[in-house]
């Protein structure tokens, strides 16, 4: 066991783990933040539990918990600050970006960050960026579409970002 | 699914802490984890089972990008999302960037890094590729304290393996600038796209004052051997200015030298059909690109 | 945050409305069956085959059993004679096979490789998987047999011996019941053939692949002496697995509770059969007295379900030299895998591939007949597009070859044969009830614009470019008529719903079907909007929960749009019919319900518009003051309503498809994809469109990328996601989407079902491009999967030939 403290979307954690428990597991079995998903076994292929570590999209099942200790983690729960939804999160409502909504917290957090790095993405740039993420139901129209809006919606608010 | 049990976590601040460690360790129990992307994968199919797991993030001297006299070091622990966008890369060794550029996904770029890549050496992977071909140097300290460069050469072994013994940790990556006009890139082909390769191929050339070719190397991968370097083709480029036909007799050389198999992504004649395909473009961009 | 949801008055229906459920599948608050918490659960991990045909000498379980915090293990033979075995009636199709007898955990012997052999319960997940690993099997290890083919010849080895053979199922789909009936229809269609000015014979592979939910499956079974069983299942149809259970574990079904979560991660087929999975963990819920979990790994899933479409069709084609279709005869042979996966057991996939390969054309005469084989392998389980994807493969490949053999456009050929008067009955006698197909086509070939292209083509050409363009089409199911789910899987098709009003104006719909991301609780809030006049803000709807929802045989065939909401919508006229009588009574008015209008959350006497009531007023006046109420009245707002049509149901499809063929290396890329789609009046365009995506891609990733492999030993050596690709949103097009509907006249509201069959016209479009692409090297591809190793192979053979 090896106890670690962490900030999980701005709430500070102190706990005591085993060493080898994924941080996928940490933050649903010990957090309850269920939004963070898991589609594959061991390939961290599908990227539904795709979070941020330090604000950078990374797979949570391909992390130790104790790798996270010290350092600062957003899930999709913690992607809206004020409660409501992000342009993001609103985007992926007003395109139909999402079905069965099993891939979209992962597909969201990496866009997220994917957004902050490119601010006016074309399609290609999108679909490129969203090889980490699988989706099974939409065929990915939506989403790249969702994910213009949200670019637009994002650089419409501009200074005031809220991916 | 979930690593068996590691009994220890360490995360030491300094290459010392982490010999330390070691020291507490038989050969075998203890693993150095960097990004973890491919390490990962292996503790939770239960392939490898660590008693201790060494995290190197802490190691902030393995994190830098510097070039001192004449020489690029890549620290060990740099990201592939940090190496597509560093600068340094640009004038001679794009073709690390163009690797690192589509090496599996963002989340994997964002966490996954060049020591990792390297010290792993998958049977097809991009990054040692890459490195084969630029004449990278690996920068070792053992745990008895003495340090050695590894040239790329006599690093990669095959699938899985290196001249890294396990008292070893790898220090940084580095790539001698050319005193001349160079130029590299890489490619691949999978059957999604910034798939592992079936076919990955990089090219590096250095032209002399008159613009024709004074070196040259290209490695492979994707045979199931890991990085190959693919030297009867590169001979067939010196003195050329990267014209059809000398790119034509270098493929072939490639060709005659490596051993394509055939498997589950792809026969072996299409892989050679990959690697002329993909060969051409690559050794004709890295001319383009050393030219200018 | 903004609500999309608008008040006033809005024709909710064809309404692009955003959709309810996001709000919390955004916000990461949705409920798969993984996030559902029953406190004191143990974790199940199974432990499955290694080998895909093996005797089982003996299982030790003492190291496992002794390791801290494992609770239980089980094993076949610890539990063969505590549970009954599979096949039970209710998840027995009405058909003539050879079932096999199985139980949960491996009997004997293992037939495939992932086969669940033992069962190991524990306090921790970890704990469970180290268990798992500890459990000893001791295996002789037996022949295999993988080729359908070799599977069906009298000296095979044979997977289940009590059969005697693997012919799980064999049937013939045209000319009658009796044999003399069939001779004579075989002699006619041999005769057509033999005098036909053109006959195109081939031989159509097409591999394994299905559907993946990215949500892999799980149980969460809980026990207690009151109640019984509560059976959370990640699974299309809860009604079907309540009934299951309790017929196999003999508990009383009022004491089984079946709870598909709200939230599932996409069925697409996968879901829909009865597991025994299910099966083990309910027994060590009711066994242990506690809740016991399982959530299947991907990798367990990849071993074990979603794999379908394996396929062999030698099919032929007799036509005129004018293109007119005269003759179809095709041989079907499939590889079934072990069979033994309730509900479908294999073969009923190939049986409604059969019974679909006709499709929309006009044949004369016909000739099918299918036989499936067992092997050992895994299952076949439905998949979207279930079991015609391999044979509309077939026809849509060979109705090019006959266009190319006679010197027409496939695209004319097509048009020429489809079925021009609806209602048709098909030679697999098959019902197509309405439509117009016709329509539909020439949308799709005035979008194609083929002249045009045929231009760009050779102009292309002539700077060495190969592009491309196919055609392909597709007629759907709009729900499973009971006419064909009886016979097909024991169960009926009607929809069912409950439509409940509260006093506060609000609507509760329940469903007993269980869907997984289609929409329902936007779409049937949409429908009951439409209906009262009201908000869809104020209906809220709720599936899967045998506890509270009317029967219902599942979220299969593309029922929601057909007989779900036809369900809803009979149960909300009926409320209406109620509600307009008291108002009537009311008003003192002489009025039925037709001589009133249900708007902008009033209801209204058209005859003089000042004579209304709020929709509240009314509701509640009848729900808590039920006095003074019209003579045979009395209070409450709450009806259930079945909706079957007279006779089945279809929708239409067509696709178009222009590609461009890297010659050199065989890559081809999809440069525009458009459809047409008659899908009846659409409730949500939104919703309708994001089913038509994902069926495309998922059709384009089936034909392309996606194959399960097994090596000659049966060892499955596809079983994560970096072996069995999924196209990634940087491999696949954009779609364009037209619309050319006919309202169906059998539906109260002119909807039709969508989605499920809509896969199934891909692979021939996509290959049908690809081949015209190429047609200066006259290639012709028969085989699945369409990948650039084996087109670049076919064009080294035809530069060599």
């Amino acid at each position: 066991m090896t106890s670690i403290k962490l900030t999980v979307n701005g709430e500070k954690f102190e706990e005591q783990i085993d060493n080898r428990l994924l941080l996928v597991d940490f933050l649903r079995d010990n957090l309850s933040l269920t939004g963070t998903h898991v589609g594959c076994t061991y390939e961290g292929v599908c990227g539904a539990c795709t979070i941020h570590l330090d604000g950078d999209a990374v797979k949570s099942c391909m992390l130790l918990a104790v790798q996270a200790d010290g350092h600062n983690i957003t899930t999709v729960e913690g992607l809206s600050a004020d409660g409501g939804l992000s342009d993001l999160q609103q985007a992926f409502n007003d395109e139909h970006g999402l079905q069965c909504g099993y891939c979209t917290p992962g597909i969201l957090m990496n866009m997220a960050d994917f957004l902050r790095e490119n601010p006016n993405p074309n399609d290609e740039q999108i679909r490129h960026g969203l090889i980490g993420n699988l989706c099974r139901c939409t065929g990915y129209v939506h989403i790249v579409r969702a994910v213009k809006k949200a670019a637009k919606m994002l650089r419409d608010n501009e200074p005031e970002v809220r991916v | 699914m979930y690593p068996a049990e590691i009994k220890e976590y360490h995360r030491p601040d300094s290459i010392n802490q982490v010999f330390e460690i070691m020291a507490h360790h038989d050969e075998g129990e203890s693993l150095l984890l960097a990004g973890g992307q491919s390490s990962m994968q292996a503790i939770k199919s239960r392939m490898l089972r660590p008693q201790c797991i060494i995290d190197l993030q802490n190691l902030q001297e393995l994190k830098t990008v510097k070039v001192e006299s004449g020489t690029l070091k890549i620290g060990a622990m740099v990201r592939y999302c940090e190496l597509a966008k560093n600068s340094a890369l640009d004038k001679n060794f794009t073709g690390l960037k163009d690797a690192a550029t589509h090496v599996g996904d963002r989340q994997v770029r964002n966490r996954g890094t060049i020591g990792g890549s390297v010290c792993w050496n998958y049977a097809a992977a991009c990054t040692p590729t890459a490195v084969l071909a630029l004449d990278g140097r690996m920068h070792l300290v053992s745990s008895k304290g003495d340090s050695r460069v590894v040239k790329a050469d006599d690093f990669f072994l095959g699938p899985l393996d290196t001249a890294k013994s396990e008292s070893d940790i790898l220090i940084c990556v580095s790539f001698e600038q050319p005193e001349t006009k160079a130029g590299s890139a890489y490619k691949k082909w999978g059957l999604v796209k910034d798939a592992l390769p079936v076919v990955g191929i990089c090219a590096f050339i250095k032209l002399d004052t008159s613009g024709l070719c004074c070196e040259a190397r290209i490695a492979v991968t994707g045979m199931g051997l890991g990085a190959q370097r693919a030297t009867a083709g590169e001979a067939a480029l010196l003195s050329s200015d990267g014209d059809p036909k000398s790119i034509e007799a270098a493929i072939d050389g490639i060709c005659a030298t490596i051993d394509a198999p055939t498997d589950l992504s792809a026969t072996s004649d299409y892989r050679y059909q990959l690697i002329r395909n993909l060969g051409f473009e690559v050794i004709q961009i890295a001319f383009k690109r050393a030219s200018i | 945050m903004t609500s999309t949801i608008r008040p006033g008055s809005v024709e909710w229906m064809g309404e692009r409305l955003a959709r309810k459920e996001d709000l919390r599948l955004v916000t990461g608050k949705g409920k798969y069956l993984a996030d559902i918490i029953i406190p004191g659960a143990l974790h199940a991990v199974f432990v499955r085959s290694e080998y895909a045909h093996a005797k089982i000498l003996g299982i030790d379980l003492a190291e496992a059993e002794s390791l801290p915090g494992v609770i239980a293990i089980y094993t076949g033979e610890s539990i063969k004679d505590l549970i009954n075995p599979m096949p039970q009636a209710i998840v027995k199709p009405n058909l003539s096979a050879k079932y096999p007898t199985f139980w949960p955990l491996a009997v004997g012997k293992v037939t495939f490789h992932g086969e669940p052999v033992a069962l190991v319960i524990a306090r921790d997940k970890y704990v469970a998987e180290d268990a798992s690993e500890l459990v000893l099997v001791d295996y002789e290890e037996l022949p295999v047999v993988l080729d359908p083919e070799k599977a069906l010849s009298p000296d095979s080895l044979v997977v289940h011996e009590k059969d005697g053979t693997n012919e799980i199922f064999s049937m013939t789909f045209t000319g009658g019941e009796t044999e003399e009936e069939q001779k004579l229809n075989e002699k006619e269609v041999n005769s057509i053939f033999d005098t036909a000015p053109v006959v195109v014979k081939e031989r159509f592979r097409t591999h394994r692949t299905g559907l993946t939910p990215m949500e892999p499956r799980g149980v969460l079974c809980d026990w207690n002496e009151s109640d019984g069983l509560t059976a959370y299942i990640t699974t299309q149809r809860p009604h079907i697995d309540r009934l299951a259970l309790s017929d196999i574990l003999e508990i009383s079904a009022e004491r089984v509770r079946v709870i598909a979560p709200r939230d599932q991660g996409g069925g697409f087929g996968v879901k829909a059969p009865f597991y025994r999975e299910n099966i083990i963990i309910a027994y060590a819920a009711k066994a242990l007295s506690k809740p016991v979990r399982w959530i299947e790994s991907r990798y367990e899933s990849l071993m074990n379900v979603g794999q379908e479409r394996d396929q062999i069709n030698e099919l032929q084609i007799a036509a005129d030299r004018e293109g007119n279709l005269l003759g179809l005869r095709n041989r079907g042979i499939a590889d079934n895998g072990v069979g033994t996966t309730g509900v479908y057991w294999g073969f009923v996939m190939p049986f409604l591939g059969a019974i679909e390969l006709p499709n929309a054309y006009k044949w004369p005469k016909a000739d099918i007949s299918l036989k499936v084989a067992t092997t050992n392998k895994a299952c076949l389980t439905p998949s979207r597009a279930f079991g015609h994807f391999p044979t509309r493969f077939a026809v849509e490949r060979c109705i090019d070859m006959v266009a190319h053999k006679i010197g027409i456009e496939p695209s004319d050929l097509r048009r020429k044969n489809l079925v021009d008067t609806l209602p048709y009955t098909s030679v697999t006698n098959e019902y197509y009830d309405s439509g117009d197909f016709l329509k539909v086509w020439d949308t799709l070939t005035a979008k194609a614009d083929l002249a045009n292209f045929r231009k760009t083509q050779s102009e292309a050409l002539k700077e060495n470019r190969y592009i491309g363009i196919g055609f392909g089409c597709g007629v759907e199911l709009s729900g499973v008529a009971s006419e064909l789910l009886v016979p097909m899987e024991n169960q009926p098709g009607y929809g069912a719903a409950t439509v409940r009003l509260d006093p506060r104006g609000k609507v509760q719909v329940f469903g007993g079907d269980a869907p997984g991301g289609q929409g329902h609780e936007t779409t049937t809030a949409q429908v009951v909007a439409s209906e009262f006049g009201i908000d869809p803000a104020d209906v809220v709807v709720t599936t899967g929960d045998t506890g509270t929802t009317p029967f219902g045989s599942g979220s299969i065939g593309a029922r929601a749009g057909s007989y779900f909401v036809s369900a809803v919508a009979d149960a909300c006229r009926e409320l209406k019919e109620k509600i307009t009588r008291i108002l009537a009574y009311d008003l003192e008015i002489e009025a039925r319900n037709e001589h009133f209008e249900f708007i902008d959350g009033e209801v209204i006497y058209i005859g003089d518009r000042s004579k209304k009531s709020s929709f509240l007023s009314i509701v509640e006046r009848i729900i808590m003051f039920p006095i003074n109420l019209p003579k045979g009245e009395v209070g409450g707002l709450d009806a259930t309503a079945f909706f079957e049509a007279p006779k089945p149901m279809i929708c239409f499809n067509a696709d178009c498809c222009i590609v461009e063929v890297n010659i050199e290396t065989g890559d081809f890329e999809i440069l525009k994809w458009i459809t047409t789609e008659d899908v009846g009046n659409v409730i949500n365009p939104l919703v309708v469109d994001g089913q038509m995506h994902g069926a495309i891609v998922q059709g384009i990733s089936n034909t392309v990328f996606e194959e399960f492999v097994y090596d000659d030993q049966g060892q499955q050596l596809s079983a994560d996601f970096e072996n069995y690709k999924l196209a990634t949103a940087a491999d696949v097009p954009n779609i364009d989407i037209h619309y050319a509907t006919t309202p169906c006249p059998h539906t109260p509201l002119g909807t039709r079902g969508i989605g499920e069959g809509r896969p199934s016209s891909i692979p021939g479009t996509l290959t049908n491009a690809v081949c015209d692409a190429l047609a200066p090297f006259q290639i012709e591809i028969n085989e699945l999967p369409l990948r650039p190793n084996s087109i670049w192979e076919k064009i080294q053979q035809a530069k060599q030939a």
